[in-house]
């Protein structure tokens, strides 16, 4: 059950990506539509964040393509806000909420700039709207996870993005955190925005979310919430990995066979 | 007092050695935050070593011991070193520490190797290249000084501005990735300025403690800020004092290298910053702890003679030290500096042997006794635990919960009349 979409905002074209050679995203095609709130749900491992990765050019497909809004990612870079997993970083480093947010700010052309006032209005503003504003100052490693979480939320808004990727942001955060944040992104959507979030809890899936893209390495489904959470496709999802598929991995990784034939 | 004088003031050389030396540690301490903060001390380390064996070939091959020379083959070298850790690590299955230990020893060992070779080689402009070893800033010559400060100074600015990316790229790399700036560029620019840095520092304090120079300055000064800016600032401080200092001994025993004083030096400053520093110094824990024992004391006398009003029926009682202690088990000397320090905050009112509630005493006892009860409530309903077992776990939170905790309790609770004691909860407008 696989449902694209006319002028999608995201377009993933037969996306492979592998480690030491081992697809961990493998031929993953999917179109995503503006305006939508879209959870991404799957196993542990089933090569959610690599996909993300990939379309924020972390990591480099082996073959397929991303497109974003049409284009290719570095063409409409200012357009994508990424949302890291809050223990990608560490939260030790010596600086305040409001300059983590202000990060948000910083792109390819004002980098050696000062900020200008402008950029000092958003920060302030984005921390706020987290609730954070009393939290300004102080060291991001003084804060509880949910907050940290929040600054992360606070810099990816400060970017006025159209598409905003999120890597599990409701991981270890608790449940006061959740709602915000979830309200948050819903008063982004009804703004127009798109927002993409790898999600673990099935639950709450449906209520979140009006798309759905399930996988695990391969995509199972990608479509609006009522046509694809079944519990068929939820048993495709979860129900472990392909055998045969699983083993023609291990023999690319002992191998070192190419994944496609050089043209 | 004349020997620091005519130190600093006499000898125009002994000023430009001063500048360099100030310049130099600055520079080492100021790139050393950045590899102190992107885990990559001990790479700090492995390309000090490895810069050994490119002075030594530089020294063979064009047989002067001109510093721009050295200081070239040092920085191939210490290049080709940086190279190969990557490439290890990379490109086999060793990790990082193996690659580190690797290029540190055998690049070291043929430096050595070399440098023996030389110095037995009988030639006479020879002598002197040991002091690449433990450094010895105060040989320098002028020109060398000039040199060596200007090439820091470049270092230094280059540092300012490229001072934001830095900070992105240093604090979360894949989302300066995720924004389009190169950070491959600048993380090649940022290895370029490290092996600089590490190629003049050794002037000062020899290749072998190098890695001190570059990495102590900035784990010091973390302990005194959370700001990414004071921490250069203050890194780099500590850097040109040692060196200062490490400069002027070794101009006073000429025979002394700076290298090993420097560093002494710099580690007495580490030593004292992880005892005394305000933000994460042992210190500063050890009083917070201190802080919280005090508050807790305080707050089990109020709850203490809460309790006993209640009892009595009467919270402006005056209550003797002996009628809390037959109440409370504690140490006699402790209730007494506990109620000295209510007393000063107009929570008691003391009289002799005796003290009672102040208003603003009684609205506080009232309130930590109602997070106990709050607390026990919590327990016994959420957490299953048994009626019996609750009371030392609320003895303990009833100090740390926080007003909107507390509000939160009881809206959750639905403000419940009675705790699993059957003692009353105590609100403030049921009294």
């Amino acid at each position: 059950m696989i449902s694209h979409v006319d002028n999608p905002v995201l377009e993933l074209h037969n996306l492979t990506v592998t480690y030491e050679n081992k697809p961990a995203v493998w031929n993953v095609d999917y179109t995503i539509p503006e305006g939508n709130l879209i959870g991404i749900v799957g196993p542990n491992g089933s090569g959610k964040t690599t996909m993300l990765k990939a379309v924020m050019g972390l990591e480099k497909p082996s073959s397929g393509y991303v497109k974003v809004f049409g284009n290719d990612l570095d063409k409409v870079r200012d357009k994508v806000a990424y949302v890291p997993q809050r223990g990608s970083v560490d939260w030790d480093f010596p600086t305040s909420v409001y300059d983590a947010v202000l990060m948000g700010r910083y792109t390819k052309q004002n980098l050696f700039k000062r900020t200008s006032k402008r950029d000092r209005e958003i920060t302030n503003d984005c921390i706020k709207k987290v609730q954070l504003e009393n939290f300004s100052k102080r060291q991001i490693s003084q804060l509880s996870g949910g907050q940290q979480q929040r600054v992360f939320i606070a810099r990816a808004l400060a970017q006025e993005a159209e598409l905003y990727l999120l890597d599990e942001p409701f991981a270890g955060v608790d449940a006061a955190t959740e709602n915000a944040i979830i309200s948050l992104l819903q008063e982004m959507k009804a703004e127009g925005k798109t927002i993409m979030v790898v999600h673990h809890d099935l639950q709450t899936a449906p209520k979140y979310f009006d798309w759905l893209v399930m996988m695990n390495t391969r995509l199972i489904a990608s479509g609006k919430i009522s046509d694809v959470f079944n519990q068929e496709l939820l048993n495709q999802t979860y129900g472990g990995r392909l055998n045969i598929l699983t083993q023609v991995g291990e023999l690319l990784k002992q191998t070192s066979h190419p994944i496609r034939e050089k043209k | 007092m004349e020997l620091i004088i005519d130190f600093f003031f006499k000898d125009p050389v002994v000023r430009w050695v001063l500048m360099a030396v100030i310049l130099m540690c600055a520079s080492a301490a100021i790139v050393g935050c950045f590899t102190f903060l992107r885990k990559r001390a001990l790479v700090g380390d492995a390309i000090s070593h490895a810069i050994l064996p490119g002075i030594c070939l530089a020294f063979i091959i064009a047989q002067t011991k001109n510093p721009m020379v050295l200081m070239l083959g040092a920085f191939g070298s210490g290049w080709l070193g940086l190279i190969t850790i990557d490439f290890i690590t990379n490109r086999t299955k060793l990790k990082t520490d193996a690659a580190l230990g690797l290029v540190l020893s055998v690049f070291y060992g043929f430096g050595i190797l070399l440098l023996t070779t030389i110095q037995n080689s009988g030639n006479a402009s020879q002598s002197g290249l040991d002091k690449f070893l433990f450094g010895n800033a105060a040989a320098m010559m002028q020109s060398d000084a000039i040199t060596f400060g200007l090439f820091s100074l470049v270092l230094i600015i280059l540092i300012f501005i490229l001072f934001n990316p830095l900070k992105l790229v240093t604090f979360d790399r894949n989302f300066a990735i995720s924004r389009g700036i190169p950070v491959k560029r600048l993380e090649l620019l940022l290895s370029v300025l490290t092996v600089f840095a590490i190629a003049i520092g050794i002037q000062a304090v020899g290749v072998v403690l190098m890695a001190a120079l570059l990495i102590t300055p900035a784990s010091a000064a973390r302990f005194w800020t959370h700001d990414l800016k004071w921490m250069i600032f203050l890194a780099a401080a500590f850097a040109v004092i040692s060196g200062i200092m490490g400069t002027f001994i070794s101009y006073t025993l000429p025979k002394m290298p700076t290298g090993p004083w420097i560093v002494t030096i710099l580690s007495t400053i580490a030593i004292i910053s992880i005892i005394f520093g305000f933000k994460k110094g042992i210190l500063s824990k050890v009083r917070l702890r201190r802080l919280n024992k005090k508050k807790i004391l305080r707050e089990n006398i109020l709850k203490c003679l809460y309790h006993l009003g209640e009892k009595a029926g009467n919270f402006d009682k005056f209550w003797s030290t002996w009628e809390i202690l037959e109440k409370r088990e504690m140490n006699k000397a402790q209730l007494k500096s506990g109620l000295k320090q209510l007393e000063s905050r107009n929570l008691v009112i003391l009289k002799g042997n005796a003290a009672k509630f102040s208003e603003l005493g009684k609205e506080e006892g009232r309130r930590v006794t109602k997070i106990h009860r709050l607390w026990e409530i919590y327990l016994t309903k959420y957490m299953k635990m048994a009626p019996d077992h609750v009371h030392n776990d609320a003895e303990a939170m009833e100090h740390l919960i926080t007003p909107e905790i507390e509000k939160d309790l009881e809206v959750h609770l639905k403000f419940p009349l009675i705790d699993p004691h059957d003692s009353p909860v105590p609100y403030k407008d049921l009294k």
